[in-house]
């Protein structure tokens, strides 16, 4: 497989009210072209941080990378101007963003918002880029949308908005797709609509996906690759079925037993206890001991490196070491279907 | 469209019957007869002039007689003025008013909202500071210390603009420019707020994530959205800058409608009182109108919501 985007020990901070909260602390990601890259964890977690370094979308300031590469096509994203970052936008990466009611211009005509990048990024022409977002807007699965067009974002449901969000995204045909909680915003059905329109349009378009999300239901439906975040690290990586099935993580295993089931036995819903730790001062050690029933000493105050467990999944944790205890998943890690 | 602006037309024209209502009756509350020394003339001398201006016939015929003749586009005569008619004496001196008032708005509205803009895009550093301070200082002084500040500095001091008067261009500078500073000031306070409201709105970070310039992300995107709340407080404003220039009229000795307003008043001059009210309330209603029908061209949700209406 060829490497598309490489992440090497990224760290993104943002200076507020004279805390350094250090969102992101090493980051080392990559993703191959074609594969949909599903990062998952928790609020605070730095998924989203990390997504919208990509970008350069993160405010700058209070934002700003301390260190570590984002590679693609062998320029360094993370300390990239400006401009060079507006040729990147829209054309080689493109991003769709987790509310569809705030994230069109309200005063802008669809088509235009569409047509914008494909003025700036392909040099095309009014008449021919117009044609093209309405290429754009029946490939969404937008019913007539030679006059759709020409409305604006209050004439369209949530779901329809975020079909628009996604044309704009998918004007410039680009090489990668970061989907920011696509779903989270929508209703459960049209959730699965979203979620059928991002496959369908994988496959037509062979774009990679990053997709954000903390929703495992969500993972389980589009992912090939799943890297586990939690207070600024990835802490386990893995293909779908090693994580769903063969995770070596504590929090993993927490993120799984959490999901609601349809026939579970309680009807309680199992929650991992405590709080994520606070980034403005973060812990020396695993981010996760704190609230890890498996802790040791040794947890607190030294990060673990990553143990290869397969060619494609590494975790990071002490419980991996040789010298540990060996410890089995609780039995609430059940995952039931796909 | 067509049907929203008949329905405002209408409830315009109510508005404007209820205000010219409340007028005429309050104004017969007034103290005091229109005539001069009213109190050194007999009894029958009084009643013989109240007689020929038909001020002694019940308040209610007089209203009567006012709106069927208002109606018939005559506005009376004015009591201080020997029988001019009142409309003759609007027509002669509101141009005036318009004229200063118009530029003042224009000009004020303008910087204001290019200052708003710059001090928004750079919310929290040293020129949102300056533009903020600048704008406090114009939005809390009085136009009239600032015609006065001018008038002594660039017509006293150093002699450039005339004191006072109202015919060429550099007339126009001194009084149009006070009246400015108090415009521009609101419109830059109102302007800024809304661009850094604005400019944290997700739909800038989609504008910035399809790779659009800096410019693009900014006047396409977030000038637009910011400029409607703006043009709310415009069309109230105009109509009180038009209106209330009557402490700058005087200053600057300018032959507009504003001082006839208060003389009319004191000298309880009613036809007068009544057409200056007329038009001053006409004003301030058909400027709202203007701004509502401006609102729904730039914000499509009003636009349409209206049209259904």
């Amino acid at each position: 497989m060829e490497k598309l985007l490489e992440i090497q020990n990224l760290n993104v901070q943002f200076d507020i009210f004279g805390a350094h909260v250090q969102a992101v602390r090493g980051v080392d990601l990559e993703l191959n072209i074609g594969e949909t890259l599903a990062i998952v964890g928790e609020s605070g977690s730095g998924k989203s941080v990390t997504s919208k370094a990509i970008m350069g979308l993160n405010p700058m300031p209070p934002g700003k990378v301390t260190g570590g590469k984002i590679l693609y096509n062998g320029q360094d994203l993370a300390h990239a101007s400006d401009k060079q970052m507006q040729k990147i936008r829209g054309k080689e990466i493109s991003m769709i963003f987790q509310d569809p009611m705030t994230a069109l211009n309200p005063t802008m005509k669809i088509g235009k918002q569409i047509m914008e990048g494909l003025i700036k990024h392909q040099n095309l022409n009014k008449h021919d880029a117009r044609a093209r977002a309405i290429e754009l807007l029946s490939l969404v699965g937008i019913p007539n949308p030679d006059k759709r067009v020409e409305e604006y974002p209050h004439q369209f449901s949530g779901g329809m908005r975020q079909r628009v969000v996604i044309a704009i995204a998918l004007a410039c045909n680009p090489k990668i797709l970061i989907a920011d909680e696509p779903t989270t915003a929508l209703d459960v059905t049209i959730q699965a609509q979203i979620l059928d329109l991002m496959r369908d349009i994988q496959k037509k378009t062979g774009t990679a996906i990053i997709l954000i999300t903390h929703d495992l239901g969500v993972v389980a439906n589009l992912a090939n690759r799943v890297a586990v975040m939690y207070g600024g690290k990835i802490v386990e990586t893995g293909t779908l079925d090693e994580i769903f099935y063969h995770s070596k993580h504590p929090y993993t295993w927490g993120l799984l037993s959490s999901m609601p089931r349809l026939h579970a036995k309680t009807d309680k819903l199992l929650a991992i206890p405590g709080t994520p730790p606070d980034l403005s001062d973060p812990p020396k050690g695993c981010p996760f001991a704190p609230r890890c029933p498996y802790a040791m000493k040794v947890c607190q105050d030294h990060m673990p490196d990553y143990t290869k467990v397969t060619d494609t999944q590494k975790t990071a944790c002490w419980l991996l070491d040789s010298r540990a205890p060996k410890v089995e998943p609780p039995k609430t890690v059940v995952v039931g279907g796909n | 469209m067509g049907k929203y602006i008949l329905k405002r037309i209408f409830y315009m024209l109510l508005t404007f019957y209820v205000v010219i209502t409340l007028t005429f009756l309050s104004m017969k509350l007034l103290p005091g007869t229109p005539f001069q020394n009213a109190q050194k003339l007999t009894p029958t001398q009084l009643n013989t002039l109240k007689h020929y201006y038909g001020l002694d016939q019940p308040v209610i015929v007089q209203y009567g007689k006012y709106i069927w003749n208002f109606i018939h586009g005559d506005l009376g005569t004015s009591f201080q003025f020997g029988n001019t008619p009142v409309t003759s004496l609007l027509f002669q001196q509101f141009p005036v008013s318009l004229d200063l008032g118009i530029e003042a708005m224009i000009i004020g509205t303008i910087i204001g909202i290019l200052l708003g803009i710059v001090a928004g895009l750079h919310h929290g550093k040293t020129t949102d500071w300056s533009a903020m301070i600048l704008a406090t200082f114009g939005f809390s002084i009085p136009s009239f210390i600032f015609a006065g500040i001018l008038q002594y500095c660039l017509g006293v001091l150093v002699q450039i603009f005339p004191v006072a008067g109202w015919g060429g261009p550099m007339t126009h500078v001194l009084p149009v420019t006070s009246l400015a500073v108090g415009v521009l000031a609101e419109v830059t306070i109102f302007m800024r707020t809304e661009m850094v409201e604005v400019l944290n709105q997700d739909y800038i970070v989609t504008a910035q994530a399809k790779g659009l310039t800096r410019s693009a992300v900014v006047f396409k995107h977030a000038v637009r959205n910011a400029l409607i709340p703006v043009v709310t407080i415009l069309g109230p404003m105009t109509a009180a800058i038009i209106t209330g220039s009557v402490v700058i009229e005087g200053i600057f000795g300018i032959p507009g409608i504003g001082k006839q307003f208060v003389s009319s008043i004191i000298t309880n001059d009613y036809p007068m009182i009544m057409g200056t009210t007329e038009l001053y309330s006409g004003l301030f209603i058909l400027t709202i109108l203007i701004v509502d029908i401006l609102y729904g061209v730039i914000d499509p949700r009003i636009r349409i919501s209206g049209g259904h209406s």
